[in-house]
């Protein structure tokens, strides 16, 4: 009986041992993905903020003219961007990131334009209309790749195809803390901070053609930082769902080899046993 | 001398951040230059040179795509691509310039979106040898 208990906890022993490196492997891969993703994000992020507060600050200060990026229309329709991860095992961070969109969506008339094969996946799955899943590889899509995209999203927004597009991706606020936000790009809203010199900005060639030529810019420069953030967060859930996976196994592992030991030293006092009342019998 | 407060941002981080006399950038329009105290402004940048004094030394660059902001005296240039005159590869430039010819050399099997791709490629290939030349 000892024997057979034995085998099975070697056996599990073994198995425990080839996930433990697995994961650490993971973790490592992560780790060193981790730091470029994270070097690209404190890259980008001047350029996604100045661009942010340069665009709410004309749109809040310009009611003097008109753009139909800044008209509200009814909404009937809405697009949705969601940015997700390529693979899973990265703890709750896709699950996160696609339970707030589906939050953010619930009694809309909606259609998505999933990034990272999760997304893509999620939403085939679950019946949504789809754009285009042309931009399936979240890891690998460039600077010129989010301005294709904007070009895109802004030449259909005119045409009346939907009437609002919102963008949700995952925050990367630290290693260890990843949240998932969601960000209006169209119609622009301003802050309304700076109205005290709204009649002294200069606009050339005029505000139409400016705001035509600017805010495609702008939509690529949101996208690429919010695709930089969350390229950076799976990342970071990914490296620490691999470690305290590793930690998971390791204590396992000293568990059953407790156990191991155990059944090991009871075989062997039964033998002993066995041999010792063998002797005096005979 | 007078000088404002200069930002230069991209995709690829803060290019440039500190006190500059005078700033050239060619706007859609054409060229534009900025002088300490100039009205609040704001323009979408075309492709071209631009050329930012600071400290008596001028620096060039490649300058494309994007925004310029001026906002009480604090400017910022938002561009797609910036790269400073010394930085650019020149053969890289003069790859991809042959590249988009050979390309536009047999247009007609082109379709559209390739032909405006092409013609993309072929003007910042321009505008970063031409950058590049001049140094």
């Amino acid at each position: 009986m000892a024997g057979v208990s034995m085998k099975g906890i070697k056996l599990r022993i073994r198995s425990m041992e080839s996930t433990k490196q697995i994961t650490k492997a993971m973790e490592m891969v992560a780790a060193s993905k981790l730091r470029r993703a994270q070097d690209n994000v404190t890259r980008s992020r001047p350029y996604f903020e100045t661009l942010y507060s340069t665009v709410c600050e004309i749109s809040g200060s310009s009611d003097a003219f008109t753009s139909p990026y800044l008209e509200e229309r009814e909404v009937q329709k809405s697009l949705y961007v969601v940015i997700a991860g390529d693979r899973g095992l990265a703890g709750g961070y896709n699950h996160n990131v696609l339970k707030l969109a589906e939050a953010e969506m619930s009694g809309k008339n909606v259609t998505v334009l999933p990034i990272g094969k999760r997304s893509v996946d999620h939403f085939r799955a679950h019946g949504f209309e789809i754009l285009s899943d042309v931009w399936a590889q979240a890891g690998d899509l460039s600077v010129s790749d989010c301005f294709t995209m904007a070009r895109e999203l802004c030449k259909r927004f005119l045409d009346g195809e939907f009437d609002e597009v919102h963008l949700v991706y995952t925050n990367f606020v630290s290693i260890l803390v990843q949240q998932p936000s969601v960000l209006k790009l169209l119609p622009l809203h301003g802050t309304g901070e700076a109205g005290d010199d709204k009649s002294e900005t200069l606009y050339e060639p005029d505000s139409e053609t400016l705001f035509a030529a600017v805010v495609p810019e702008y939509l690529g420069g949101l996208i690429y930082g919010a695709l930089c953030e969350s390229v950076a967060s799976e990342q970071g859930a990914r490296r620490t769902a691999m470690d305290s996976a590793t930690k998971n196994a390791e204590d396992m592992i000293s568990d059953l080899s407790l156990k191991y030991n155990r059944a090991r030293q009871g075989a062997i006092t039964q033998e002993i046993t066995e041999i010792v009342a063998g002797s005096t019998v005979s | 001398m007078a000088t404002f407060n200069l930002q230069i941002v991209t995709p690829d981080g803060l290019m440039f951040s500190g006190e500059a006399e005078s700033l050239t950038v060619r706007t859609v329009e054409g060229d534009v230059g900025i002088l300490p105290n100039h009205i609040n402004f704001l323009t979408a940048l075309g492709m071209g040179e631009a050329r930012i004094v600071t400290g008596g030394v001028t620096r060039r660059a490649a300058c494309i795509g994007g925004m310029l902001s001026v906002r009480n005296n604090e400017v910022n240039l938002v561009p797609t691509t910036f790269e400073w005159a010394d930085e650019i590869d020149l053969d890289r430039a003069n790859r991809a310039r042959q590249a988009a010819e050979e390309k536009l050399s047999h247009r007609n099997t082109l379709s559209d979106q390739e032909l405006a791709v092409a013609e993309a490629k072929l003007k910042r290939a321009l505008v970063r040898s031409g950058v590049a030349a001049r140094r």
